[in-house]
């Protein structure tokens, strides 16, 4: 196809980095596997100014963490974060099972 | 009546050492034992184990664990066992407990489990060999938790794993990762004895509840989706219509209310 012909002589079809898409898998990839963030739960979703990262993590320390892991590995990607700490309350009911 | 304090997927390292601890101390008041559904660490490291033994050690009641995948990620499993055992955790992999209470035998079997799919929809034992790989250490972790269940002579009977045994508490995940999550397999161990209740992680955007096909109440206790240091399970009413406070280990006797 054309692209592969661009790409071939040096010229690819796309000059502004990876489509959105393998950004995506990218970071989702990074949250997982890096030792720094080792986070599963971590949802990446697109919005019109760029991406924002969703989910739940156990400390302050690990949310600060995964922002600065994703902007140091894409520095040009807008991101933003949602990810909330979970609570560690004692619970207030029980659930009574037959 | 049996009381059950549960939680999974804590995955402790130095930042979270302490959070749990102000709920853990009233947990004596509130539960007669601690089912904990693997995912206890972020890595698997002997450093993290200790900081689990830390902070789910020396609770005043029995504290019972699987691992979990994340558990798994330094190869350190014999290490983090030790350590875990050494603070009075008991880590079940293919195997069973029975504790006895006031009211009754306790048996929890358990095992991490491990994906597969659902009925349907679930990877077969067929191809090449990573797959069949893949598809026999499913099998063969719900074999053993299957027997592990049979095998506990008990009262009142629990299941602990890491992943899921039914698809109803992954409401929430993405359909495509239902085989990482977890196993019809599980689901038909723990419907092979007489459960009365599951229990697994693993799943952080699942949901709740649950039930196996035949019948056994599920729970997703995944500690992003309980949201509170631990759930309380209360169990087991026929067992003693009367005796409803304890007289434990801590020998404080303390009625729920
Ligand atoms: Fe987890
Ligand atoms: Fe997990």
């Amino acid at each position: 196809m054309s692209e592969h012909r661009d790409s071939a002589a040096g010229t690819p079809a796309v000059t502004a980095g990876p489509p959105d898409e393998y950004v995506e898998a990218e970071i989702h990839r990074l949250l997982a596997e890096d030792p720094a963030v080792a986070e599963q739960g971590i949802t990446v979703v697109r919005r019109e100014r760029g991406l924002v990262l969703y989910g739940e993590v156990e400390s302050p320390h690990r949310r600060e963490e995964i922002l600065r892991r994703v902007a140091e590995r894409f520095p040009d990607v807008p991101v933003t974060s949602d990810i909330g700490v979970i609570r560690t309350q004692a619970p207030t009911q029980v659930e009574q099972l037959p | 009546m049996i009381r059950i304090a549960a939680v999974g997927d804590v995955h402790l390292d130095e930042d979270v050492v302490g959070r749990f601890r102000p709920a853990l101390d009233e947990l004596p008041d509130c539960a007669d034992v601690l089912l904990l559904a693997g995912d206890l660490t972020r890595h698997g490291t002997e450093a993290e184990a200790r900081c689990v033994a830390r902070e789910f050690g020396g609770l005043g009641v029995p504290v019972v664990t699987v691992l979990g995948n994340h558990d798994h990620q330094c190869d350190q499993v014999p290490q983090v066992v030790k350590v875990l055992e050494e603070a009075g955790i008991r880590v079940l992999e293919g195997e069973g407990i029975v504790l006895e209470f006031p009211a009754g035998r306790l048996g929890v079997a358990g095992v991490k489990g491990f994906g597969g799919g659902f009925a349907g929809r679930c990877a077969s034992d067929f191809g090449e060999p990573e797959m069949k790989a893949f598809v026999r250490t499913t099998n063969e972790s719900a074999e053993a938790l299957g027997a592990a269940l049979r095998g506990l002579d008990c009262d009142l009977l629990v299941a602990l794993t890491h992943y899921s045994p039914v698809p109803d508490t992954l409401a929430g995940e993405p359909l495509e990762i239902y085989p990482f999550l977890g196993s019809y397999q599980l689901g038909q161990a723990i419907d092979s004895a007489p459960t009365a209740l599951a229990l697994h992680g693993h799943a952080h955007a699942g949901s709740e509840r649950g039930t196996t096909p035949g019948g056994v109440r599920v729970r997703n206790v995944a500690h992003p989706v309980i949201k509170q240091a631990y759930s309380i399970f209360h169990l087991g009413d026929h067992l003693d219509a009367g005796e409803v406070s304890r007289i434990g280990h801590s020998g404080i006797q303390q009625p729920w209310s």
